[in-house]
């Protein structure tokens, strides 16, 4: 193929170096002759390009057994000359190898396009420029509930946060779907874990920003995944601490303190950028609901207390999961008598 | 970006400050310099005598997987930014295989594990750090990273073979070991992308993907 190459295109890809050298064959190797452009040149369809020379003398014979058949009939010879237009053999011919190269070129080159546009993800960029302080002090500040509920409360539009705090969560819940021994059946437990807590962060987000246009509040969808981000951090400590501490009644005082904090810092915020005492209502009322919900759901769903409430319902005497023997002595003796009388009576 | 490797390594001599012996100045700096058109027509003209060595052909350059490893299990030595030049994934190719190898020891046959947690951590710390950069970072940069620093994991997996990690000494080790982990390779991203005050917020999730790690090998 090389030797074939016009004389354009030679020094250009043979003496270029590690980067354009490669890029340099793909284009220029697609037609064996005509220079290496990629427009298709429709002057050289008429002399021998890309059949060989024994292609040649077949041409010829065939075209002169056209020639004999036309006294014959001609609807035979028209369907032969479709596919063999000027010697091209169709598809098979240079013609269509230059149109495909072309089709693929201009695919590759939209396709590219297509994701440097949607796939950029340079503008979340902006909302990772934090520094270690400024982390620590919005983790703390996520359990202090505002006291001013008149002036619109400040939220910081930051996604690092949030996202490190979901992670965290994904990890404690991995942690403790370990310890207990949870087995999950459709899927895997990482799967499973990160499907619950990115599911929870955007989805819920994503509802409350919806309710939020609904009531006309104040607030973006960035800001609203980072508060509920930043909620995700009373979370974490409860489970952190519940999940390798196992007292029923100690979950329930962290579900009610820490969760509670986190829950009402959110409201407060949401509640101070809200006009109105029935969009107030809702907003809130519906956060409220959804974010110690799912701290309650998160930890009877992945932990061993599960067994433990099983042991509670079915009374000491029964131990959970284990068979017992049926006695049926009355059942199989009525079984008995009323076979014999049956057959007594037929006797 | 190995382009500019490529031309530093033509300079005569790239000199890791911490390499004793004589520098080494093959072909060995751009692994995939060995494939373009240019040098393979030098080398497939000529006889088999003057073809470069296999290792060299590949990339592989032991030498350097030792100096790099060396660095991660310094961990209060200083990281040279120069390190991230050669992306070379040999290394961390051989650190994963051998924290499999050693899990399967312990009884645990979890390669697919090992290598979708690998990937998949890789690629949220690939976005994650040209989202918190100035200048990006290239996705075998950050698997070279990530995987040299998962040594101090394959000690803890096969501390696993013989003792059982789930008590409170357990516990320290493991927290230790990801300490350990998560805080040399941020040190390395730090230093090659001059995220200087940033050290922590790198660490963190470089802890996670540990954690991750250190969670197969416990249980």
């Amino acid at each position: 193929l090389r030797g074939q190459r016009a004389g354009g295109a030679g020094p250009g890809a043979a003496a270029a170096g590690p980067g354009p050298g490669p890029a340099g064959a793909d284009t220029v190797s697609a037609p064996a002759q005509g220079g290496g452009s990629a427009v298709i040149d429709m002057e050289n369809m008429d002399d021998t390009s890309g059949s060989s020379f024994e292609d040649m003398g077949e041409m010829h014979q065939r075209m002169k057994e056209e020639e004999e058949e036309e006294a014959e009939g001609e609807a035979g010879a028209g369907e032969e000359e479709d596919g063999e237009f000027l010697g091209m053999k169709g598809l098979r011919g240079q013609l269509g190898r230059q149109v495909a190269d072309q089709m693929w070129q201009v695919g590759k080159r939209q396709a590219s396009r297509a994701f440097s546009l949607y796939a950029n993800i340079d503008i979340l960029r902006p909302y990772f420029d934090v520094e270690p302080v400024q982390v620590r002090a919005r983790l703390l500040e996520s359990m202090i509930p505002v006291k001013m509920i008149n002036f619109p409360q400040k939220i910081a539009g930051e996604l690092y946060g949030p996202l490190m705090l979901v992670f965290t969560l994904v990890a404690i819940l991995l942690h403790g779907m370990k310890t207990s021994d949870t087995i999950i059946r459709e899927g895997t437990l990482m799967g499973t874990a990160i499907g619950t807590c990115f599911g929870y962060w955007l989805g819920v987000s994503s509802f409350m920003y919806f309710l939020a246009y609904l009531c006309n509040a104040q607030i973006t969808m960035v800001q609203m995944l980072s508060l509920l981000g930043y909620g995700l951090f009373g979370h974490c400590i409860t489970l952190f601490v519940t999940y390798n501490i196992h007292f029923h009644s100690l979950f329930y005082i962290f579900w009610l303190v820490v969760g509670g904090l986190s829950t009402l810092r959110m409201v407060a915020v949401l509640v101070s950028r809200t006009v109105g005492h029935t969009q107030r209502l809702i907003l809130c009322g519906t956060l409220a609901a959804l974010h110690m919900l799912f701290l309650l759901y998160l930890h009877f769903a992945y932990h061993k207390v599960v067994e433990g409430i099983l042991d509670t319902l079915e009374g000491p005497n029964m131990p959970p999961f284990q068979r017992v023997a049926r006695d049926i002595p009355v059942v199989s003796n009525a079984i008995l008598n009323t076979t014999a009388k049956a057959i007594a009576l037929t006797l | 970006r190995h382009y500019g490797g490529y031309e530093y390594a033509q300079q005569g001599g790239f000199v890791p400050p911490d390499m004793v012996q004589q520098p080494y100045t093959g072909q060995i700096y751009q692994p995939t310099q060995s494939y373009s058109a240019a040098s393979a027509q030098s080398f497939y003209g000529s006889s088999f005598e003057d073809e470069p060595p296999l290792l060299e052909e590949l990339g592989i350059n032991f030498d350097h997987i030792w100096q790099k490893t060396l660095t991660v299990l310094h961990p209060l030595k200083v990281a040279d930014g120069s390190i991230m030049n050669e992306t070379d994934l040999a290394g961390p190719m051989v650190f994963c295989l051998a924290f499999g190898a050693t899990l399967l020891l312990a009884g645990k046959i979890q390669f697919g594990y090992v290598y979708g947690i690998s990937a998949i951590g890789c690629l949220g710390m690939f976005c994650l750090l040209n989202l918190m950069s100035v200048t990006g970072v290239s996705f075998g940069c950050v698997a070279s990273v990530l995987g040299y620093c998962l040594l101090p994991m394959i000690l803890l997996s096969s501390f696993a073979i013989v003792f059982s990690l789930q008590g409170m000494m357990g516990i320290i080790l493991t927290a230790g070991i990801i300490g350990w982990c998560s805080f040399s390779a941020s040190k390395i991203f730090i230093s090659a992308l001059a995220m200087e005050g940033q050290q922590l917020l790198v660490a963190y999730p470089c802890a996670l993907l540990y954690g991750v790690f250190a969670l197969i090998s416990i249980f």
